[in-house]
């Protein structure tokens, strides 16, 4: 992939210009095409390989100018590459600009990035950082993206990010935010709503009495819980209980166990019967489901899909706009938390 | 911000309010499928493949049984292996594991018997009945019929006979999914028809054309009534002809004896190529229920007029491949391939020109075509507009193309855009360019077999994107004349091309006559 050390932010254009080899030159056209502004931002020196690989992944399916902002090295300056590919007769190119911002004030970053984004597109950013509200570079750049993807989980911090989020999208209703800690849940909603396809076993559904999740870390348990209650208007009303719209209470029982990012067990009880989705003993990619008690049913087994971040990410890109499911499930997530409104 | 329950699916039952927002937002109800002809081709390659991909998907019911329902004598477990072996090796998801597998085949079990021995269907209802107790399929049944159309009707009047027609239910659905030929004619379609609604009801049956369940076929719908920019110019105001292509690089290879019987007039033009044109012509349907859309398919359909039997010969265009190369490799001509006669008249190659007498469309001609052993697998539609009206760019020697829309069906899914640029320069010289989408890079996702969607559909009682009788009639009523003439005219010049060609000349003079060319294949 060509690549060139750039010292001025005014030269960026025109060098990759010349390395995607769109200027035109004996009569001959180049077409080229970028749907998105992709910015990252890394600051944790033992992700950054892994972020920039999957930011890479994404960049190969989407046209893109991405942005990396590097916070985790001494370096200065910029470097700029592009790649091409074939792809149906079309050439996809994919611009990347490398930015190492450990030096910069937040001003200087955002400023710079303003000027760096193509205008026009719509701007993804994907902050991999650290803190959120608290940080000036984020609510910077946060301005200027029509869509915001963070992840919540996974940190030993998951609680406080998931407040920094209910504070986020306060204070920018307009940007689209996508958490990959309740994208990555996916499976899991598909799993717990499979119980109640089910016409004989629905009416369960609004007669639970607890409801018990086992998770390697916080974000799932609390984003699972916040999606079921939001769902069949169920009220957190402490970081233990929900009151269903009839004003019976619902338990809500959180236990660590497994690995980080994952769910383990969820298990969701009515008056009579027992609604249970585990992972199976032997296969940890698949889940066993089974109905105990009064409404008891044979237990069948569905894969669980790996959802990779490359994919949770494209998923947010190609999601554009707002997602009111997620944006419901924090607000109950708010409630289990104790956040006052 | 709370949700409300909601009420209102198809079956008047309460929605599940977990599935909003989810990528299913309606799973089928609970169901056992009987599979007729269970043993055959497309059971093998692309029925049961789409199942165990739905079941991966989450897509089939917990709740879900299927039947194999076939004259070969097999067991259980028989049947269960020889599904997996299928399984294997035609599944987009490659080889099934365990202990998934176990766990759908436990729900796969097979009746074997003549399609016209009473008994087995006997067999057939106890083992529906087994299932609704032992599976919770609660009296939801799906028969598909994949066998050969010879029997569809023997079959329905079985079942009816069994008092597994939707009349003799006390609870629960019944549907019938019946695979294309419908008829091998108008007669013969309406004689099927009548067998069909003795028991069946229309909102019964699921009459399936598989390349409605395409992605891109999909998509033309969403193009049209998703963007403002192209139904003010989708007009005869502005479009100067549209094309139709699908072609295919293979031959007859195992279908001879269907084939011969059959040509691509009835195996393409009158199902396929006819309900695309439908989709690009039909007006804006109101919402995008399933009546609303095959409304307004037929209304299209029925503004199709005719090619008269005195039209055929300047309206339509046969040909039959001969020996060529395709690849590389040197094939066969049709006449040469088995179970095909000798001196077949059977046209693999058709063409006409159809003029759809309305407002929005009167005199602009429709050409569609589809083949095999042409050059390139290819299948598009393509909107090619008038010429600028007045020419002020470009120098003297440039070409000003129309601009030209092409819906890219297969094997590539997307669109493209013809439109003049100005080429970089001091001098004013124009050249024609092409903004291409592609689905595959445009948004990262495969896309599912036709298949896969429209057995899902068909469980879901979803009807959009299969062929309502209305308009499997018309499109028999607007080819009949064409395939009487072609049947009682012996083709002297057949074969009239060679594989792995454009196809045959005769197509050609179609569209000089009209100062026209086929795009390239």
């Amino acid at each position: 992939m060509p690549t060139a050390h750039v010292s001025s932010i005014g030269d960026v254009v025109g060098i990759l210009d010349s390395l995607c080899g769109v200027r035109a030159g004996d009569g001959e056209t180049t077409p080229s095409a970028v749907t998105m502004n992709f910015i990252v931002f890394i600051d944790d020196p033992e992700r950054r390989d892994w972020v920039l690989e999957r930011a890479a992944r994404v960049a190969e399916k989407h046209p893109s100018r991405a942005i990396v902002l590097d916070s985790t090295s001494a370096g200065a300056g910029l470097d700029v590459s592009c790649s091409t590919r074939e792809s149906g007769g079309a050439r996809i190119l994919n611009e990347r600009i490398d930015v190492a911002v450990a030096a910069l004030d937040h001003a200087t970053i955002v400023g710079m990035v303003g000027q760096l984004t193509v205008a026009g597109c719509p701007t993804v950013l994907w902050w991999s950082g650290a803190g959120l509200m608290e940080s000036r570079t984020f609510s910077g750049l946060a301005a200027l993206a029509d869509a915001v993807i963070v992840d919540s989980s996974g940190r030993a911090r998951d609680e406080a990010t998931l407040r920094e989020l209910v504070e986020f999208q306060r204070r920018y209703p307009h940007v689209s935010l996508h958490d990959l800690a309740f994208m990555r849940l996916a499976p899991w909603r598909e799993m717990i709503a499979q119980f109640f396809d089910d016409p004989a076993l629905r009416d369960d559904l609004f007669s639970l009495q607890a409801l018990e999740i086992d998770s390697g870390s916080e974000a799932e348990a609390l984003y699972l819980g916040g999606w079921l209650g939001s769902r069949i208007s169920w009220e957190a009303t402490d970081p233990g209980t929900f009151r269903t719209a009839h004003g019976e209470t619902v338990v809500f029982t959180r236990t660590p166990r497994g690995e980080g990012r994952r769910v383990v067990r969820v298990v969701l009880t009515s008056g009579d019967s027992r609604y249970l989705a585990q992972l199976a003993e032997d296969d940890e990619n698949v889940v066993c489901l089974s109905v105990e008690g009064k409404k008891a049913k044979p237990g069948w087994l569905v894969p669980l899909h790996a959802l990779d971040n490359a994919s949770l990410i494209e998923g947010a890109i190609l999601a554009a706009s707002r997602d009111p499911i997620f944006e419901t499930t924090l607000e109950t997530v708010r409630g289990l938390l104790g956040i006052p409104l | 911000m709370q949700t409300q329950v909601k009420t209102g699916g198809s079956d008047g039952q309460t929605v599940n309010p977990l599935r909003e927002g989810l990528a299913t937002n309606r799973i089928a109800d609970p169901c056992t499928i009987v599979l007729f002809g269970a043993a055959g081709d497309l059971t093998k390659r692309m029925l049961m493949p789409a199942m165990w991909n739905l079941r991966l998907e989450d897509i089939l019911p917990t709740n879900f049984g299927i039947i194999g329902f076939s004259r070969t004598p097999r067991s259980n477990d028989d049947f269960r292996a020889d599904m997996k072996a299928a399984v294997d090796q035609f599944s987009r998801s490659g080889p099934a594991k365990d202990p998934l597998w176990s766990n759908f085949a436990q729900h796969l079990t097979y009746v074997s018997g003549d399609f016209s021995d009473r008994g087995a269907y006997k067999k057939l209802r106890a083992t529906l009945d087994a299932n609704d107790k032992q599976l919770g399929t609660v009296g939801n049944r799906l028969f598909y019929l994949s066998t050969p159309p010879a029997v569809f009707a023997t079959i329905i009047q079985q079942l009816s006979d069994a008092g597994l027609g939707p009349k003799d239910q006390a609870e629960g659905w019944s549907r019938i999914v019946i695979e294309k030929p419908f008829g091998t004619d108008l007669d013969s379609a309406r004689a099927l028809q009548a067998e069909v609604s003795k028991v069946f009801e229309e909102r019964q049956t699921y009459r399936i054309d598989h390349y409605l369940g395409k992605e891109p076929v999909q998509d033309i719908m969403a193009l049209r009534f998703a963007n403002v920019i192209f139904e003010p110019i989708w007009n005869r105001r502005y479009v100067d002809c549209i094309q139709i292509t699908a072609a295919e690089t293979v031959g007859v290879e195992s279908r001879g004896n269907y084939y011969d019987h059959a040509g691509t007039l009835r195996d393409m033009i009158q199902n396929h190529v006819i309900n695309l044109l439908a989709l690009v012509a039909m007006e804006p349907p109101i919402s995008p229920s399933a009546d609303h859309i095959r409304d307004e398919k037929f209304k299209v359909l029925s503004a199709m007029r005719p090619i008269t039997a005195d039209d055929v010969a300047k309206m339509t265009a046969r040909g039959q491949y001969g020996a060529g190369t395709i690849d590389g490799k040197q094939v066969p001509s049709y006449r040469q391939e088995p179970n095909v006669d000798p001196n077949s008249n059977t046209e693999t190659y058709a063409a006409a020109k159809f003029l759809i007498d309305n407002w929005r469309w009167a005199d602009v001609p429709f050409y569609v075509r589809s083949g095999k052993r042409l050059a390139r697998k290819y299948s598009e539609i393509a909107v090619t507009f008038r010429p600028i009206p007045h020419r002020i760019f470009g120098e003297t020697g440039d070409r000003i193309e129309s601009n030209t829309l092409v819906m890219k069906i297969q094997p590539e899914e997307g669109v493209s855009l013809r439109f003049n640029a100005k080429v970089p320069g001091p001098k004013m010289h124009i050249r024609a360019v092409t903004m291409d989408f592609n689905y595959g890079t445009g948004f990262g996702v495969t896309t599912a077999p036709a298949y896969e969607r429209l057995i899902g559909d068909a469980m879901r009682g979803d009807a959009t994107l299969f062929t309502r009788w209305d308009a499997v009639e018309r499109a028999w009523e607007i080819v009949m004349p064409t395939l009487e003439r072609w049947t009682a005219t012996h083709a002297d010049d057949f074969p009239n091309y060679a594989a792995g060609t454009q196809g045959p000349s005769t197509a050609d003079a179609l569209l000089a006559s009209d100062g026209r060319d086929w795009r390239k294949i």
